[in-house]
């Protein structure tokens, strides 16, 4: 059909994270393959810093068909398929490997499917890392009593909340934004974050430990309306998501890749980086999240079809 | 767009509340497109009310009709007509001093606007101040607390361009304070010319000086208590406002023993109309920007004007002068959203200190929180002193212009701005 | 008629309450959150709720501050008008805002509906809904009063 193919599409694809991150790059780039692929029929345009508007709202929009996309994370998917979040779950996985064996699983398909008909989010892909979050702070933490008392700043949702106080700290949601004022004055007495962000928002002014807990691996998700993805010829459809996967998976590795420099960056400021860490400590620790918020049967399952041990 | 642009302004020329032509014409953007879910605008309102940073503005609300009720302010306006009463509308120069010293607790000029607003309107009007005088220098003088820290403006350009935060606050120090002293000579000025009488003839004696400031040090200590409560981490900016409130509790009941149960009440009333008259339009100017993030209007635009020229200082002039305009239209939170990518390459690849021209760019488009057709600040103080736009602009112009006159000294002399940051953190 | 009025005053006066109230909870509600987090024992519901309570409290403020005519309006060019034509804009504006008033309303309640998932800052028994229903009720109240003032304006004539 001719007409069919004339016709053309746009796509607004929101993240909340700075122009500066590679992420954003990362989507550019996405955006380019799929303009150059699909012969300029599908357009993608990016915003960053949540220009377009806030992350849950960006959500309930695309379920009601807007032609609008958003990079999202487990926590939030989990909102409507509890299961989901333990992919924000301390030590749940750690190496961007195990997120790509992830997309293969019958019951992450199941979920995926569920998102998909039951709320009408369509995943392109997951598989956008952005790292393993790590210790923020004053003092330098190798176990889990190092956090004891200690107010570490995460995002506010309930799985951010139970990982953090499981390794034991006492989690303070506090928007992105305040983290460095907060911990200037000592408001709070850490954050757990990415390398990237420590750089972002050059953190070693204000803090002097960087503690490589590795407690959580934080993976994206691109989403998109399952109404407006259903309206797309099917070779728009496959373009979409082998590009956002392609995409995703070379900024991971990107990401990955540049810690090292990241690490030599921060040294050069400043401060210090606590390697040797009590990881088995941490991970023992971390089980509690689990069974507070009810995932170890999910746990369980998949790590089963991983074909790894249960702890 | 430009339709939305159009019916706005004719709506408020038809008088229709600001809120609702705001709001209106934000809405017809969404029809006119058509593909859009028509739940967005609805959306965007009540986003807009869950911001944990613009709670801030109620809180000092609140505060600052507390304060009155508390006996607080009647000390503070004796306080300073004994410090500053031989001046030329010496409570003109207090708003200005009062809003340097709430720079260092408050991030917002929203809130300090409204809060000072109510504090000072009636000293004001009853020392014979015209309206639009009034509620200019509170206005005016507001755009000092997004210079000194804490500063939103500043926060935000700074994650998102990845310059220090550290660093632009130390930077946004000198600019504050040289607001404070324009605006001091400024205050002076207009006095002057309409013959506002200083309310004594000489300086107090030092005698009097001291004993009324011990009758009211609690008043004096209102700002300083809150300033090293923030310093010392129990609160963040945005929490200040539930402090001053808290302050104003215990002063009122403990010390003064003015505030009885039904002055209580009769403040949250108050403060209900005042939050209800500034929310509205701040809600609804989120329906407004909506369209253009959407369109990428400023980027768009950004980039044409951009490419006028390559001459560094005419580009620098292009940007500042392009700000000037997109901030008289646009909230300032919204367009360093939108715009600090664009100019923070362009400022870097110029050769401009990152630091030194995010103060340009968060100082210009504060300015547009004062001038007509949308700012925030002036529809706050105009509601607050019950005074037309005309007689606000007529009689704050000059206020206006200094502050005008400051971005270009900040722009001329890098020095001023990046001397504190390279003292604090080296260069 | 008469019984209409009083309910719409009994209305009036449990808003009013009901905001009051709302203020000055939520102000208490933020301080003991920074105080809970200075003491190294946060409370993270407290700011939520404090949120929640201002969504709503914006609704009623607006109301309240619209019966008392305190929203602000520009009569730059209104003021000059002879009296006729301000009376006849003033019937255009109203009926401008009752259409968007009404817009608002029909457009909250499927967003009502299909925010029953989301949870509210995340709390997981706590739906974003009742977020979202603060916009038909207090567009609503608003809608009300813009009546009310249309009528009285219309009682009052010329
Ligand atoms: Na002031
Ligand atoms: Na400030």
């Amino acid at each position: 059909q001719p007409q069919a193919d004339a016709e053309k599409f746009v796509l607004r694809f929101n993240h909340v994270l700075a122009p500066t991150e590679p992420y954003h790059q990362g989507f550019l780039n996405w955006a380019e393959q799929v303009r150059v692929r699909s012969n300029g029929r599908l357009t993608i345009e990016v915003s960053h810093s949540a220009a377009l508007g806030r992350e849950e709202d960006i959500i309930e929009q695309l379920r009601m068909g807007a032609n609008i996309g958003q990079n999202t994370d487990s926590a939030r998917l989990g909102m409507y398929v509890p299961a989901i979040a333990v992919m924000n779950a301390p030590f749940f996985i750690e190496t961007i490997d195990d997120v790509v064996k992830l997309k293969e699983l019958p019951t992450v398909q199941q979920w995926l499917k569920e998102l998909e008909l039951k709320f009408g989010i369509k995943v392109l892909s997951f598989q956008w890392v952005q790292g393993l979050r790590h210790m923020v702070t004053n003092v330098p933490i190798r176990h889990p009593r190092d956090l004891a008392g200690l107010r570490i700043r995460t995002p506010g949702a309930p799985i951010w909340q139970e990982s953090v106080r499981a390794i034991g700290a006492t989690p303070v949601a506090l928007p992105f934004g305040e983290i460095y004022t907060a911990l200037q004055t000592d408001a709070i007495d850490g954050a757990e974050l990415v390398y990237r962000n420590v750089i972002g928002a050059k953190l070693w002014e204000t803090a002097d430990y960087f503690s490589e807990t590795g407690h959580i691996l934080l993976i994206n998700f691109s989403i998109v309306g399952r109404a407006w993805f259903d309206s797309l010829p099917e070779e728009l459809q496959t373009i979409l998501i082998e590009e956002n996967m392609k995409a995703g998976l070379a900024t991971s590795r990107g990401m990955e890749a540049d810690i090292a420099a990241a690490r030599e960056l921060l040294i050069a400021n400043g401060m210090t980086i606590v390697t040797d860490v009590d990881r088995a400590a941490f991970r023992a620790a971390g089980n509690a999240a689990y069974t507070v918020l009810n995932l170890t049967a999910a746990r369980d399952q998949i790590y089963k079809e991983l074909g790894r041990p249960t702890p | 767009m430009a339709l939305v642009f159009v019916l706005f302004l004719l709506f408020m020329m038809m008088g229709m509340p600001v809120a609702f032509a705001i709001g209106i014409s934000g809405a017809v953007f969404f029809v006119q497109l058509g593909t859009l879910p028509m739940t967005i605008p609805v959306q965007l309102f009540l986003t807009q009310s869950q911001n944990f940073v613009l709670l801030a503005i109620p809180l000092f609300v609140f505060a600052g009709n507390l304060l009155n009720e508390t006996g607080i302010t009647n000390r503070l306006l004796k306080l300073s007509s004994i410090l500053v009463g031989h001046y030329r509308a010496g409570l003109a120069q207090v708003t200005v001093v009062l809003s340097a010293m709430m720079g260092g607790i408050s991030g917002s000029a929203i809130a300090d606007a409204s809060m000072q607003g109510r504090i000072l309107r009636d000293g004001m009007l009853a020392r014979g101040y015209s309206r639009g005088f009034s509620a200019g220098i509170i206005g005016t003088s507001s755009l000092i607390v997004t210079m000194i820290p804490p500063s939103i403006g500043l926060v935000l350009y700074g994650s998102i361009g990845e310059v220090s935060i550290g660093r632009l606050f130390a930077a946004g120090i000198v600019p504050g304070l040289l607001l404070t002293a324009m605006l001091f000579a400024g205050v002076a000025y207009v006095a002057r010319r309409k013959g506002y009488q200083p309310e004594r003839q000489t300086r107090a004696p030092l005698k009097e000086m001291a004993s009324t400031f011990l009758e009211c040090i609690w008043a004096f200590f209102f700002p300083i208590i809150l300033m090293v409560g923030l310093r010392m981490g129990i609160f963040t900016p945005s929490e200040a406002g539930a402090f001053a409130v808290v302050y104003a509790l215990v002063i009122g009941i403990l010390v003064y023993k003015e505030l009885t149960w039904k002055k209580f009440l009769k403040t949250l009333e108050s403060t209900a109309v005042d939050i209800g008259m500034i929310m509205l339009v701040i809600n609804m100017s989120a329906i407004f920007s909506y369209g253009i993030t959407w369109e990428r209007l400023p980027e768009t635009l950004a980039y044409a004007l951009l490419g006028l020229s390559s001459v560094p200082w005419v580009i620098m002039l292009i940007i500042v002068l392009f700000l000037l305009v997109a901030g008289m239209f646009m909230d300032s939170t919204v367009l360093i959203l939108l715009l600090t990518s664009i100019f923070v390459p362009v400022a870097g690849t110029l050769g401009i200190d990152l630091v030194h021209f995010g103060i340009v760019m968060v100082l210009t488009l504060t300015v547009g929180l004062l001038t007509p057709p949308l700012g925030v600040v002036m529809f706050v103080v105009c509601s607050i002193f019950e005074c037309s736009v005309i007689e606000f602009v007529k009689e704050s112009w000059i206020f206006m212009a200094l502050v005008v006159l400051v971005v270009l000294l900040v722009i001329f002399f890098p020095g001023l701005v990046l001397f504190l940051p390279n003292l604090f953190f080296g260069t | 008629m008469k019984a209409l009025a009083r309910i719409y005053d009994l209305i009036c006066r449990a808003e009013m309450t009901l905001v009051k109230g709302g203020i000055a909870i939520l102000t208490g509600l933020v301080f003991v959150s920074a105080v809970a987090r200075t003491l190294g024992r946060p409370v993270g519901w407290a700011v939520d709720i404090a949120i929640f309570l201002f969504v709503w409290c914006v609704f009623f403020c607006a109301d309240i501050a619209m019966r008392q005519g305190k929203l602000v309006t520009v009569d730059i060019v209104t003021m000059h008008l002879p009296k006729r034509a301000r009376y006849y804009l003033q019937f255009v504006n109203n009926t401008l805002i009752v259409v968007f008033l009404l817009f608002l309303i029909r457009y909250s309640i499927p967003l009502a509906y299909t925010s029953r998932f989301v949870r509210f800052q995340g709390i997981s028994w706590f739906s974003y809904t009742w977020v979202v229903i603060s916009m038909p009720i207090g567009a609503t109240l608003l809608l009300i009063t813009t009546v009310l003032k249309m009528r009285e304006h219309y009682i009052k004539g010329c």
